[in-house]
């Protein structure tokens, strides 16, 4: 369900408790889900991961395929995002139905991810002006409840972080022709500077407070949202403001000072988290959906 | 057939099954807590994930409301990196659009639509990765998924393709012996009373072979019944022991 | 004192709980496996009897004069009628079952109301008590007025009057414990976890109150204290509701999902169980899977023992 109805009495005992510091699940304002990640799930993608976070569920694949600079940067690959609210997540998404939110959705991501500051986008260039790699980042929705943004950029950081590309030998033929050879053996790949890519926090003004990660009934009774990217060094790189009603600049810094502190403390589990899944390596079965 | 000899001399195929050896097959019901019915399902490197919404008050336009049973509503789609090729749209292309008539068709033909005048219920169907029989994988997945929302079915429906080279029909095609450019036959069955619910077929076939053909695809989709079976039991044991009394 | 508020909140460390998913262990005492020694379980398809002297029930069809199973879940026999329960459904309404429901819809002289059924039931304005006397005439007044008593979005505890021959439901809130549901906490579970008992409505020795409805829905609320349940059932309060009410909500919200992911059936006992076995942890742990598999599992044998 992308939005959820609730009473004016539900709402008020929502407000009370984020006033209290205590939400309906229990959780302080700035307390996330517990969450969950997994990479490696789909065998025709260079990447992809898996992350659930509550009931929100969402698969990220990344494709890399080349293609050509773009005019502007002759020296960098790029990205491109797109994000598939299936119908599989809710009715509502059925035929055109999600275009609007995937819309609204993907192009957030460009502003995010899509840039030199958070990949070096240099080193998926393969020849100046000829060919680079372009990474298509495609986001597939299989459950909202509530937070995709947040989980969204982890699930993307996570793929981004599992994505190997084919090693790239130029050769020149006697005309003076590029080729492009690609490595056969799947060891010899690129990965990947995960580094600098931000996580997103969602904060949702709820009353006179904002929480982090909220669910479905907590953003119904939110009449805006403060969308911030930051960096592991806590460097905010994008912020936006969502959602029909307006805040006060006052409120505006004490997001993001929220987004900032959070937003940083993610990075590191999740970089753990990570690192320790491909240490075990085959070692650890899959759980994919199986589990 | 050009380039790639898709059955070796020693009657083995590309992946070293036999003729008739079915990929392995692993599912899961129930695997999302939102939806009224989910399933996921593995048949070796095609994956596949089916939701069901229902029965529930007719959306949309009233006049679609039919007095005397409930509309089946289906859509199939397939995950933009489902494929080895990148896919530009999930659904609505005319691939998709035609494979979500067939599922709708299919499950026609099995659900007891009639105790649910008025209502309608949607079948989801997503391609998470793409090897072949993806809608036999698809088929397989909502029949999971239909059991778990608790919908009268009349029986399984299950899927699977048939090929045939070298005078040998081969089952449960993967994605290279598909493209290959034979002959590819894909068939839905309600296995108990052998009532096939799809029967579709592309590429010429000597009408001599078309019998040995479909007697094998029935054949691959009585197999897959019987997996399907054991996961559907399995599932209702666990539960039933936790619920108790 | 706002300040200093949000100071000691900011100095609270937070630190996103992240892990790599792990095959799920459903918890089960082995006792409770010898429970499936005596149940008939049957998949779609499966042919119960070709005796004929039976009567069909849901859940079954007749295939070729033999009674057959069309979905999967446990055979019930009542003399002469078989049934198939099924593992998980929607509501399946009968005539004097408790629910709780969101009103969807406001039409002329009656309210559609949300369910979880296969129709969108119905509550006719003439089904409900009005202010000022029981046996009043339905005026066109309060026609008008119907927005007054119930908005879209509002949820109502109800009773299931009668079922229309489509199957929907046609409910009533003529009794004071139904009506409007002021403050609380809304969960939505599957109907088929529900015990049946003698009544739906607790008030649990917490403090607080939990409506189980039939459908599913589960309603948690601070029990009322006198001059709220004279009102008659169309007066919300929106004082705030105390902090101890709020912490005995949320932990009781908490368990009730724990038990529905571990498929523990629900009613007053058993929650009231898992409440207590929560206790040694915070509310907002929970929900975490290793915490979950504990709770669940001493919530069991506590009910074992006390079944002795």
């Amino acid at each position: 369900m992308a939005t959820v109805q609730i009473s004016e009495a539900e709402k008020v005992y929502i407000l009370h408790g984020v006033r209290d510091d205590l939400r309906v699940d229990g959780r302080g304002c700035e307390d996330y889900r517990h969450m969950e990640v997994e990479t490696d799930m789909v065998s025709n993608t260079d990447g992809s991961a898996k992350v659930s976070l509550g009931h929100t569920d969402v698969l990220v694949g990344v494709k890399a395929e080349i293609g050509k600079p773009r005019p502007v940067a002759r020296d960098e690959g790029y990205l491109e995002f797109f994000v598939d609210c299936s119908a599989n997540a809710t009715p509502e998404f059925e035929g055109r139905g999600g275009d609007e939110l995937g819309v609204e959705l993907s192009n957030t991501l460009y502003k995010v991810f899509g840039n030199r500051s958070s990949l070096d986008l240099k080193s998926l260039c393969i020849s100046p002006g000829e060919h680079c790699w372009v990474l298509y980042v495609d986001v597939l929705l299989l459950q909202c409840d509530g937070n995709l943004f947040d989980a969204i950029s982890v699930a993307i950081k996570a793929a981004l972080f599992n994505t190997k590309i084919p090693k790239v030998h130029l050769s020149e033929d006697e005309q003076g022709g590029k080729e492009i050879e690609l490595s056969d053996d799947p060891y010899d790949c690129m990965r990947l500077n995960v580094e600098n890519v931000p996580c997103v926090v969602t904060l949702c003004k709820v009353g006179h407070r904002h929480v982090v990660d909220a669910t479905m009934q907590e953003k119904a009774c939110s009449v805006a949202s403060l969308i911030i990217s930051v960096t592991h060094k806590g460097t905010i790189t994008c912020v936006r403001k969502v959602g029909g009603g307006s805040l006060d600049p006052e409120s505006i810094f004490e997001m993001t000072e929220t987004g900032k502190r959070v937003g940083k403390a993610l990075h590191a589990p999740l970089m753990e988290l990570l690192h320790k899944e491909e240490s075990l390596g085959k070692k650890r079965d899959k759980v994919g959906f199986l589990g | 057939m050009a380039g790639l000899e898709l059955l070796s001399d020693q009657g083995y195929r590309l992946d070293g099954r036999k003729a008739t050896e079915l990929r392995k097959v692993q599912a899961r019901m129930g695997v999302f807590a939102q939806a009224d019915g989910s399933a996921y399902i593995e048949q070796g490197n095609t994956k596949a994930l089916a939701v069901v919404y229902g029965p529930h008050e007719v959306r949309g336009s009233r006049s679609r409301t039919l007095n005397d049973r409930a509309v089946i509503n289906c859509q199939y789609s397939m995950a933009t990196f489902s494929t080895s090729e990148r896919k530009r749209r999930p659904h609505g292309d005319r691939k998709s659009t035609e494979m979500s008539l067939h599922l709708k068709q299919t499950f026609e033909a099995a659900v007891l639509t009639n105790l649910y005048p008025r209502s309608q219920i949607d079948i989801y169907v997503k391609i998470l990765q793409s090897d072949g029989g993806n809608y036999s994988a698809g088929v397989n997945a909502a029949t999971l998924a239909v059991i778990d929302a608790g919908i009268p079915l009349r029986d399984y429906v299950c899927a699977c393709t048939a090929g045939f080279v070298d005078e040998t029909p081969l089952t449960d095609l993967c994605h290279a012996e598909e493209s290959g450019g034979g002959t590819s036959l894909a068939m839905a069955l309600l296995p108990r009373g052998g009532h096939i619910a799809l029967l579709q077929m592309d590429a010429r076939l000597h009408q001599d072979h078309l019998e040995t053909l479909m007697e094998a695809a029935m054949t691959a989709c009585k197999s897959i019944s019987k997996v399907l079976d054991q996961v559907v039991r399995q599932h209702l044991q666990e539960v039933s022991a936790l619920t108790g009394e | 004192m706002t300040s200093n508020k949000s100071a000691v909140w900011k100095t609270v460390s937070m630190a996103a709980d992240m892990r790599l998913p792990t095959i799920r262990k459903q918890v089960s005492l082995s006792a409770s496996l010898s429970a499936l020694d005596g149940k008939d379980l049957v998949v779609p398809g499966d042919v119960i009897t070709s005796d004929t002297g039976f009567m069909r029930g849901h859940g079954t069809y007749m295939d070729e004069e033999k009674l057959t199973a069309s979905v999967a879940g446990e055979v019930e026999r009542v003399n002469k009628l078989i049934c198939v329960r099924p593992l998980k459904t929607r509501f399946n309404g009968e005539v004097g079952d408790v629910v709780v429901g969101r009103v969807t819809e406001v039409q002329q002289k009656r309210w559609k109301v949300e369910t979880n059924s296969r129709l969108d039931s119905v509550l006719l304005l003439s089904s409900v008590n009005l202010p000022g006397g029981e046996l009043r005439r339905r005026s066109a007044e309060d026609e008008l007025a119907m927005r007054d008593y119930l908005l879209e979005g509002d949820l109502i505890s109800a009773e299931v009057q009668s079922v229309f021959s489509d199957g929907a439901l046609s409910l009533h809130t003529r009794s004071l414990k139904y009506g409007k549901l002021g403050q609380g906490v809304l969960i939505q579970l599957s109907p088929s976890l529900i015990k049946r008992q003698k009544t739906h409505f607790h008030n649990l020795p917490c403090g607080t109150s939990i409506i189980l409805g039939n459908n599913g829905f589960v309603w948690l609320y601070p029990t009322p204290g006198h001059q709220d349940e004279e009102a008659g059932g169309y007066y919300t309060s929106l004082e705030p509701v105390s902090l101890s009410d709020r912490e005995v909500i949320s932990r009781l919200r908490n368990c009730l999902l724990a038990l529905s992911a571990h498929k523990v059936m629900l009613y007053d006992t058993s929650v009231l169980y898992c409440y207590e076995s929560s206790m040694p942890h915070q509310i907002k742990d929970i929900l975490k899977p290793e915490v979950m598999e504990e709770v669940v599992m001493v919530t069991r044998q506590k009910l074992m023992e006390q079944e002795g």
